[in-house]
């Protein structure tokens, strides 16, 4: 496991990019046995959710601040100060999908958060369809990226990658090759070195999709946890592991996710935003151990 | 006389009936006759908010990241309507989706295919709050946003109405009969057309080596017998040349298979690879 501090500097140049490379160590296997591993948290609560399915807002964002401290090896004060400057301008990239939102009491544990480290409450928003046209997103100096982790027909898992493609005018022009080439959307202008944080909602995540609307309430369960790095590949491909797992003990055989979500491995390989590799990824596990299901 | 004034009146009456012809009485519409046959009410459930008509364009702005499945099979438009219970009931939405023809509709049907067998239109799958159905050119899934009993009732009689609604019935594509019945698992069969249907459910990579497309028809089967497993392809191309063509790029890039004129079989996934052999030979002989 790395000891290695990420700095403020760092910061600048972190979660997209080629840059990302530097830090958390992607692309080809020689720089994968020479780079520090990416490090990623993973929390669980087995008390986050009520009975309703809901997630309880403080014991989200407890969840939260702890996973943010032990990513950065300080006290989440702290952590959060090395993500964003008070002069930053912060756009939290959500995501609104009817059936399984990014929970709000999530988004507003971000925003206050951000607010306590420092950043205008004027230049702070949470947006999804409307990245593209929000003022606040429009003059964006860092994002901070979270959805909930959910099969999908075309890029098989939507994904921390997969959620920047709001910022796309045409989000079908990304679909070939299933999705292959999201990581690109990272490396746009408006998008490049942006992103300080992923936070992959993993409460009631959803293994499998049918219908139109591709949601069953037989497919998503209880996992009540959250996955936190920097680094969008190792957050995603750690995700997908958990998906994978869950499929097998559900459909009792070995059915793969379908389309094959590559477009993780590709986005460390041909983008270099990261390491797919979970040879190549600190896992630190926090809280709720049992049916972890990796 | 009476011709006096018949010859004016008969002139009128013919003016008239030329007129008539020559301005062509509105096209009827099928998805509106399909609209109004929808009753307003079914088992409980009331239809609220209005019906909302999507077309290729605004499909999208209506299903996240499912909607190339519809147009996959020439989706024209999709109708849909919300249906509500009572306070503690869940909405139940049907949307039903007008396809290029009723053999795309049975596509359409064929790609999910898990659930158990309904008596609704001309075939239908009931899962968990979710039930999908083909019929004529159409394709109708009702899901219930929640579960209960009434909820789970309602889905089936929502599901009828709908099928009702719609008046004409289409044929299952020929394509499918072709297959070859010894081994095959009836419920993996799916009829397509492109490249991207056929990788979600046997994934070939990027590129096209069997160059489907919108105007070829291809149907997919999954085999278990004694010799192994396989997935089956049978591919119609619209000539020889395409098929031709089809044959050499797919052979190039490792696949089993064998071509008859504009036809095409090819066995996918092997396991093991002998089985291909045996599985060709029974659809399109036992070959050179």
């Amino acid at each position: 496991m790395t000891k290695r501090k990420i700095s403020r500097r760092d910061f600048v140049a972190v979660g997209a990019g080629a840059a990302a490379a530097g830090l958390v160590g992607a692309g080809s296997t020689s720089a994968a046995e020479t780079t520090p591993k990416s490090r990623v948290v993973m929390i669980r609560r087995k008390d986050v959710l009520g009975s309703t399915g809901q997630a309880d807002p403080e014991i989200l964002h407890e969840m939260l601040n702890e996973a943010v401290a032990a990513l950065f090896e300080e006290d989440s004060v702290a952590a959060w100060r090395r993500m964003v400057f008070p002069s930053d301008v912060v756009g939290i990239k959500s995501n609104v999908w009817r059936y399984l939102p990014t929970p709000p009491a999530l988004e507003e544990a971000i925003r206050s958060e951000l607010l306590r480290a420092g950043v205008k409450p004027e230049n702070v928003a949470v947006d999804d369809r409307g990245v593209r046209t929000n003022p606040v997103f429009k003059r964006a100096t860092a994002i901070i990226n979270t959805r909930p982790l959910r099969t999908h027909d075309w890029s098989g898992l939507g994904t921390s990658i997969k959620n920047l493609i709001m910022f796309v005018p045409r989000p079908q022009d990304y679909h070939g090759d299933a999705c292959a080439p999201l990581g690109a959307i990272w490396h746009l202008p408006q998008l490049e070195g942006k992103v300080r944080l992923n936070v992959l909602v993993m409460l009631t995540p959803q293994f499998h999709s049918t219908g139109p609307h591709s949601f069953s309430r037989e497919h998503v369960w209880p996992y009540g946890g959250l996955i936190v790095g920097v680094d969008p590949v190792a957050v995603d491909a750690t995700g997908a592991r958990i998906i994978e797992a869950k499929r097998k003990l559900f459909f009792g055989d070995d059915r793969p996710i379908s389309p094959p979500p590559h477009h993780i491995e590709i986005a460390g390989d041909r983008y270099g935003l990261g390491v797919s590799n979970p040879d190549r990824i600190d896992l630190v596990r926090l809280g709720w151990k049992e049916e972890a299901l990796i | 006389m009476a011709t006096s004034w018949a010859a004016p009146v008969v002139g009128t009456m013919l003016a008239g009936i030329l007129m008539a012809c020559a301005a062509e009485p509105p096209p009827i519409d099928e998805l509106d006759l399909v609209a109004a046959a929808l009753p307003p009410e079914i088992a409980g459930w009331r239809a609220s908010g209005g019906d909302q008509i999507y077309d290729t364009e605004t499909i999208f702005q209506y299903i996240d990241g499912h909607a190339e499945v519809y147009l996959a099979y020439g989706m024209k438009r999709c109708l849909a309507r919300r249906y509500s219970g009572s306070e503690s009931e869940p909405d139940i939405v049907l949307d039903l989706f007008e396809l290029a023809s009723a053999a795309d509709a049975y596509g359409v049907f064929t790609h999910d295919r898990d659930g158990d067998e309904v008596d609704v239109g001309q075939g239908a799958l009931l899962r968990t709050g979710w039930l999908s159905f083909w019929k004529g050119r159409w394709f109708g899934s009702v899901y219930s946003e929640g579960e209960s009993e009434p909820a789970y009732d309602a889905v089936i009689a929502i599901s009828r109405a709908a099928a009702e609604a719609i008046t004409d019935e289409g044929e299952v594509p020929a394509l499918v009969s072709e297959l070859p019945v010894d081994g095959l698992d009836l419920r993996s069969v799916r009829f397509l057309h492109t490249q991207e249907i056929l990788n979600s459910v046997v994934y070939l990579g990027f590129e096209n080596v069997l160059r489907l497309g919108p105007e070829i028809d291809a149907v997919l089967g999954r085999y278990d017998r004694e010799d192994g497993n396989a997935w089956l392809l049978l591919v119609n191309y619209p000539d020889t040349e395409t098929a031709s063509w089809a044959e050499g790029s797919a052979a190039e890039a490792g696949l089993a298979v064998r071509r008859d004129g504009v036809r095409l079989a090819a066995a996918l996934a092997p396991e093991p690879a002998s089985v291909a052999d045996s599985l060709l030979a029974d659809v399109m002989g036992e070959g050179l």
